[in-house]
């Protein structure tokens, strides 16, 4: 049975928005992220940023290759994930998706393989047979490592990192705007929210990659950088206040106004979303991590080596949770609004099984750690030792022996 | 420019996906696409013909019925179709020409349906107070033993 409270329409009753469409914004949010903190690198040139830089892309990559997943089981018709990218409407904000989403495949990709080339030689130089046809034509048959070549590759690596960054925030601010843009629902309308969204991504990317570079250290068995860790976790820390500095003032001034619709947006808050977004977004997944996260900045001269690690990673864990519950108020909290806005509809509960179910988000977060592992597998996330990957600002010349395609 | 040599085949392969991508656009995008709106001008043919139509309007019934027809005209009835009481003219005259016996409903609800008294409806239309109507309560066919739907009198 239905339970709504207030006057709500008897024909507007269910959240057909489901977990999926929760999913999509988290999803998408990482490649947004990660992509951000690959850039810091690439595009300016960071050099702290340098351990994480190759695994902050490939993880880009591994969740965009997820990212229209959630959609599909929505919609449940997978077709439609190439028919949104091979046939563009131009006019349809839905359908945008299908543009942002395969020019930054475009770009991702092909920055991809810049930074992985010499990688791919190396390995197609050292393997035989099937492997060795392989990886050639991943190198599309020019083994050219010669400085000349590296150079341009670097060129390359800038051009499209100038072009992703601003691919990957329009990503994933277009995924707020798909909601900021919906005038009906109050929760939902305001220009507010595709900047929201991007900083949440820079929050949940950032947060991210502190814990799988330091997973993916201990498992390759090497020392997890200090400098770097503490890189991300100020920077994890200075995305954190600005996104919730925006998420509380935009809240502050619908309070103030006291708009109409702040009397069910406040109900909404205090009642259906009471745990999801005062327990979970503002103080677990907010006010604790942005505490541990100042003492990891401010007190950063007084923390051991471990204890650093450690708070950034609570800290990290406990973002990636803030994140996620800010795209379930966000999506589910919306949907929970009758559009009477003088009642709510019945609370959503997911299914645990099913194309929709909880155990199908389980499975859409781990398919990128999947990816990412074949990735290594076949590529190699870790730069080799005396690797060939540096930056645009200090570009090392001829460390790969040159060579032409046989 | 011959160490560009990598970058010149990255740029064709890409081209060539982009031309991949421009062909099957060509063929998966329907061709009446856009005729009338963005959807596939096609399917409001498709559509209309998946269904044949069942009415066909008082003026053809006009045709076999021509006494009727001008009773009704000339009476209260005259904007109602005959289709309403009759039933759909298509399952009266069979695509072959068979002639079918067409249900009549006659049952007070379908007079109800606009004679019953609501406050919303104009003083002026004819409205009873089912309840209440002449000797107590209407029920069944009762409506028709008084008033002639062709050509009724209030």
């Amino acid at each position: 049975m239905p339970e709504i409270s207030g006057f709500a329409f008897p024909n507007d009753i269910h959240v057909t928005w489901s977990l999926m469409i929760v999913m999509y914004p988290y999803i998408t949010g990482f490649v947004a992220g990660s992509f951000i903190v690959t850039s810091l690198y690439h595009l300016f040139g960071r050099q702290e940023f340098k351990p994480v830089a190759r695994l902050a892309m490939a993880t880009s990559f591994a969740f965009l290759l997820v990212a229209s997943l959630p959609l599909q089981l929505h919609l449940g018709q997978p077709q439609r994930g190439p028919y949104v990218i091979i046939t563009p409407n131009f006019t349809s904000a839905m359908a945008g998706f299908g543009i942002l989403y395969s020019f930054y495949m475009l770009v991702l990709v092909l920055e991809l393989w810049f930074v992985w080339r010499q990688e791919i030689i190396d390995r197609a130089r050292r393997s035989r047979g099937f492997k060795r046809t392989f990886y050639a034509t991943l190198a599309l048959g020019t083994y050219d490592t010669s400085p000349e070549a590296v150079e341009i590759d670097h060129k390359a690596i800038m051009i499209l990192a100038g072009i992703g960054l601003p691919a990957a925030c329009m990503l994933h601010g277009y995924v707020g705007f798909i909601f900021g843009a919906i005038k009906a629902n109050p929760w939902w309308s305001t220009p507010l929210m595709p900047v929201i969204f991007l900083l949440s991504a820079a929050v949940s990317g950032i947060a991210l990659l502190i814990i799988i570079y330091q997973v993916f250290a201990k498992l390759d068995r090497r020392p997890v950088v200090a400098t770097c860790v503490q890189a991300l976790a100020s920077w994890l820390w200075f995305f954190l206040i600005l996104t919730i500095t925006l998420e509380e003032l935009e809240l502050i001034v619908m309070a103030y106004e006291k708009s109409e619709s702040w009397l069910i947006i406040s109900e909404l808050l205090t009642t259906r979303l009471s745990f999801s977004y005062v327990t979970m977004q503002m103080i677990v997944g907010g006010l604790i991590p942005f505490i541990l996260l100042a003492v990891v900045v401010l007190m950063n001269r007084y923390l051991h080596e471990k204890v650093r690690n450690t708070l950034a990673t609570v800290a990290a864990f406990l973002t990636l949770i803030q994140v996620f519950a800010m795209r379930w108020n966000i999506v589910i909290g919306g949907q929970l609004l009758s559009k009477s806005l003088r009642g709510l509809r019945s609370p959503y509960e997911p299914e645990i099984f099913g194309r929709e179910g909880v155990l199908m988000a389980i499975a859409l977060f781990v398919a990128p750690f999947v990816i990412l592992w074949i990735f290594d597998r076949v590529l190699g996330i870790e730069e080799p030792e005396g690797g060939a990957d540096h930056p645009p600002a200090a570009p090392t010349a001829g460390q790969a022996a040159a060579g032409h395609a046989p | 420019m011959d160490h560009a040599r990598h970058v010149f085949r990255i740029v064709l392969l890409v081209a060539i996906i982009l031309a991949v991508v421009l062909l099957a656009r060509g063929f998966l995008v329907p061709k009446s696409y856009g005729l009338y709106g963005r959807y596939r001008g096609a399917s409001v043919a498709e559509q209309m013909n998946l269904r044949p139509p069942m009415h066909a309007g008082a003026a053809a019934c006009a045709d076999c019925h021509e006494d009727q027809a001008k009773k009704r005209t000339a009476g209260a009835h005259k904007n109602v179709s005959c289709e309403i009481c009759h039933g759909p003219l298509g399952a009266h005259v069979k695509a072959d020409g068979s002639v079918v016996k067409p249900p009549i409903d006659r049952s007070f609800t379908l007079c109800a349906r606009c004679h019953r008294k609501i406050e919303g409806r104009p003083a002026k239309f004819p409205q009873v107070v089912l309840d209440q109507h002449v000797n107590g309560p209407v029920e069944g066919k009762v409506c028709l033993q008084c008033h002639d739907p062709h050509s009724p009198k209030p």
